[in-house]
């Protein structure tokens, strides 16, 4: 094959100027930060700063369209004396455990029976996404109708079917509103967990399986030594994001319940909704805000370190 | 003799005074923006964007914007505007809003007195809500009252022909109403009108309040009010549904209209639906007022009013527009394509038609008497809209009514009353 001149080929030569441009953008340092650069400066305005605002806003007593005082931990002592704030703590707590549990399971039963081959697995895949595509406010609005006592489908079914002999208070009695927002919580939440195991799933060589078949491992064998482990970094990848946004709920309970019956449904993000822009108690508000803190770093810090140290 | 700095310190002053009312006439807006709930009566909120706005631009060429929030966010749209100092010019207010937002908000004295003048004079007890520290914050164009919605055929049927006067008549009609099927549903969940509606009267009724006139003495801890509570807890297990524990404020209005209960308390916007959507029931709905205690008769005032925020590029334009809106010319058209809904607060509309067309909005406007602000008689600041929004009522309230014992719940709104009226 002929070549041409090596002259030919080769660029014309760089000013000074552009050269020294380009040297620095292939720097690797320079050309990270700037392709991180727009997610930095997203964080810092939509993150960063409603964040530290929200904790200058809690050291203070501050009224709404008011100047605020510097009142230090104040406003976190006052909530240390609020009976509310303990029962919504116990509250957000129950709601975050029972809803990442069921979750969790319910996720990885998904997972598992949608990896398996089947006739419109695809179109079944789909439908399973769908809780988590609409809209919250519009799920719950549809379940409002759902847990309704006079057009509930639920006591429709359970009244007919001769499995009660009542109807169910759904969202007026303490316990079964409780249940009813973790139960739509769950509904809402698992396609998350379902399609995000299955990608750990499909990443799990069917060699594995194969050999663990031959050795004659069970079924259940297989699962628990081959599936759990390879999926675990995901599964905690996934629960910590989970109990990040089920701690931090507020549409959900705030369209259902809006914290009732008698609070027993009210969450830190209803209560401090309720303390902040409804009663205009600004810096109470944020304090409530800011107290799902510690258990979210707590968290987010010890599945962190357990994830560098697997 | 004037001095040559005499003429010219003079001269200047006469020549900035003249500039400034061309100044102010070249800086008159071109537009205003005007904010409000979403009015449950539609044709209010289109005569209000489609007629008078329209009206108003011929008139002086500045345009009127409207911007409709939904039912319940106006709290919200209210403390975002306050606080950015940015947004509408006008916004609406309601409960004891002008207090919270005392410091943006213009003093509109001057327009309420001319108003007040024109149309007989403001209802005393309106004053309350609105004037703050001798400052009118807001003009209110009408009271949103929450009395009881009945079926007439259903309480016909266990043999009671007219609204019962005392709630324990009522309480003994909704024991029959109940053994017929047909319960009441009294909302005691965390909506954000029809709990308070009632509750408030029923502790007023009994003789109980929340906390003093001084807004430092809390008084909720007493005899009457553990009356008001026993009655509240008998009156729920006898006549109502246990959901009424969770409902909000669009519940019973699904309800009624799904024929599941037969009397609720709420604003004349059932029967305004039914009118429209379900005839038949509208023609079997009627109103009643708040039965009567032992120490007698309230109400609940919600004034929706118009404030002026501090931070309009031009205060007098938007006080000009609405001098203009309360005038009688405008706000008894506009009052009247509401259908009653609004009872205004101004004595010159006590006999207004709009009151004749469907009398059985009338005790609507006789309940403005006996109406009283949240958390009366103690003062309408702050901590009143803290006490409203955690539902310290409320909740003592339906705590009772799910089986807790009086003198707990009551101790337990002792303790957070105590805590945000900061009271010993």
């Amino acid at each position: 094959m002929a070549v041409g001149p090596a002259s030919v080929a080769r660029p014309a030569p760089l000013t000074g100027r552009t050269a020294s441009r380009r040297s620095v953008l292939e720097r690797e340092s320079v050309f990270s930060w700037m392709m991180l650069a727009p997610g930095v400066l997203f964080l810092l305005a939509f993150v960063a700063y409603p964040f530290f605002y929200g904790i200058f806003l809690s050291l203070q007593d501050r009224r709404v369209a008011s100047a605020g005082t510097f009142v230090g931990l104040a406003n976190f002592v006052a909530q240390a004396h609020d009976a509310v704030f303990w029962q919504v703590t116990r509250n957000t707590f129950v709601y975050t455990i029972a809803a990442t549990v069921l979750k969790m399971v319910g996720g990885l039963a998904m997972a598992l029976v949608i990896n398996q081959q089947f006739r419109g697995r695809n179109l079944a895949r789909a439908f399973l996404l769908l809780p988590f595509i609409v809209p919250t406010v519009l799920s719950t609005v549809a379940w409002m109708w759902i847990l309704d006592p006079t057009f509930s489908v639920i006591n429709w079914t359970l009244l007919h079917s001769g499995l009660i002999a009542q109807n169910f208070s759904w969202l007026g009695n303490k316990t079964l509103a409780m249940v009813s927002i973790i139960m739509v919580n769950t509904w809402r939440g698992l396609p998350f967990y379902g399609i995000t195991l299955l990608a750990g799933l499909q990443t799990i060589s069917p060699d594995l399986y194969e050999a663990a078949a031959i050795d004659g491992a069970s079924t259940v064998q297989r699962f628990w030594y081959i599936t759990l482990p390879v999926l675990k970094p995901v599964l905690i990848i996934v629960t910590m994001f989970s109990v990040i946004f089920t701690f931090s709920d507020f549409q959900l309970p705030y369209i259902l319940t809006h914290g009732g019956p008698a609070n027993a449904t009210h969450l830190f993000a209803t209560y401090a909704f309720d303390i902040g822009m409804s009663a205009g108690v600004l810096g109470s508000g944020a304090a409530v805000a800011l107290a799902m803190l510690p258990a979210l770093a707590a968290l987010i810090v010890a599945l962190t370190l357990y994830l560098r140290r697997e | 003799m004037t001095t040559r700095r005499a003429f010219i310190t003079g001269t200047l002053a006469a020549t900035a005074g003249a500039a400034l009312p061309l100044r102010h006439a070249a800086a008159a807006p071109k537009s205003m923006t005007v904010v409000r709930e979403s009015s449950f009566i539609k044709p209010f909120d289109d005569y209000f964007a489609k007629t008078l706005a329209g009206e108003y631009e011929k008139q002086t060429g500045i345009k009127i914007i409207y911007e409709a929030t939904s039912v319940g966010g106006m709290l919200t749209r209210l403390t975002t505007i306050a606080e950015t100092k940015s947004g509408p010019e006008i916004a609406m207010t309601a409960l004891n809003w002008p207090h919270l937002f005392d410091k943006s908000l213009v003093d509109v004295s001057d327009v309420a007195g001319e108003i007040g003048k024109q149309l007989g004079g403001w209802h005393e007890n309106v004053l309350e809500v609105v004037v703050v520290n001798k400052k009118w914050k807001a003009l209110p164009w009408g009271n949103i009252g929450q009395l009881e919605v009945y079926r007439t055929d259903w309480f016909k049927e266990v043999g009671v022909n007219k609204f019962p006067e005392t709630w324990e008549d009522l309480l003994a009609a909704g024991r029959l109403l109940k053994k017929k099927g047909h319960p009441f549903g009294f909302e005691l969940g965390h909506g954000f009108g029809d709990n308070h509606g009632w509750l408030y009267p029923l502790l007023w009724s009994y003789g109980g309040r929340e906390v003093d006139r001084d807004g430092k003495t809390v008084l909720i801890d007493s005899a009457e009010t553990a009356k008001a509570v026993d009655f509240c807890r008998k009156f729920y297990q006898e006549t109502m549904l246990e959901d009424v524990l969770g409902w909000t404020d669009v519940n019973n209005n699904k309800a009624f209209f799904g024929e599941q209960i037969s009397c609720t308390n709420n604003a004349s916007s059932i029967l305004e639906v039914g009118l429209r959507q379900f005839p038949d029931i509208a023609k079997v709905t009627d109103h009643g007022m708040n039965p009567a205690g032992p120490k007698g008769r309230f109400h609940l005032i919600n004034a929706l009013s118009h404030a002026v925020l501090v931070h309009a590029p031009d205060p007098p334009a938007a006080k000009a527009f609405l001098r203009w809106l309360y005038d009688d010319k405008q706000m008894s058209r506009w009052l009247a394509s509401a259908n009653a809904y609004y009872a205004p607060f101004l004595h010159g509309y006590d006999n207004h038609p709009m009151w004749n067309v469907e009398p059985r909005y009338l005790p609507y406007k006789e309940s403005l008497k006996t109406s009283r602000p949240h958390t009366w008689p103690g003062p309408q600041g702050p901590a009143a809209a803290e006490s409203v929004a955690k539902y310290v009522l409320v909740d003592m309230f339906a705590k009772a009514c799910r089986g807790d014992a009086t003198k707990d719940v009551i101790a337990t709104a002792a303790s957070q009353l105590k805590q945000i009226y900061k009271a010993k």
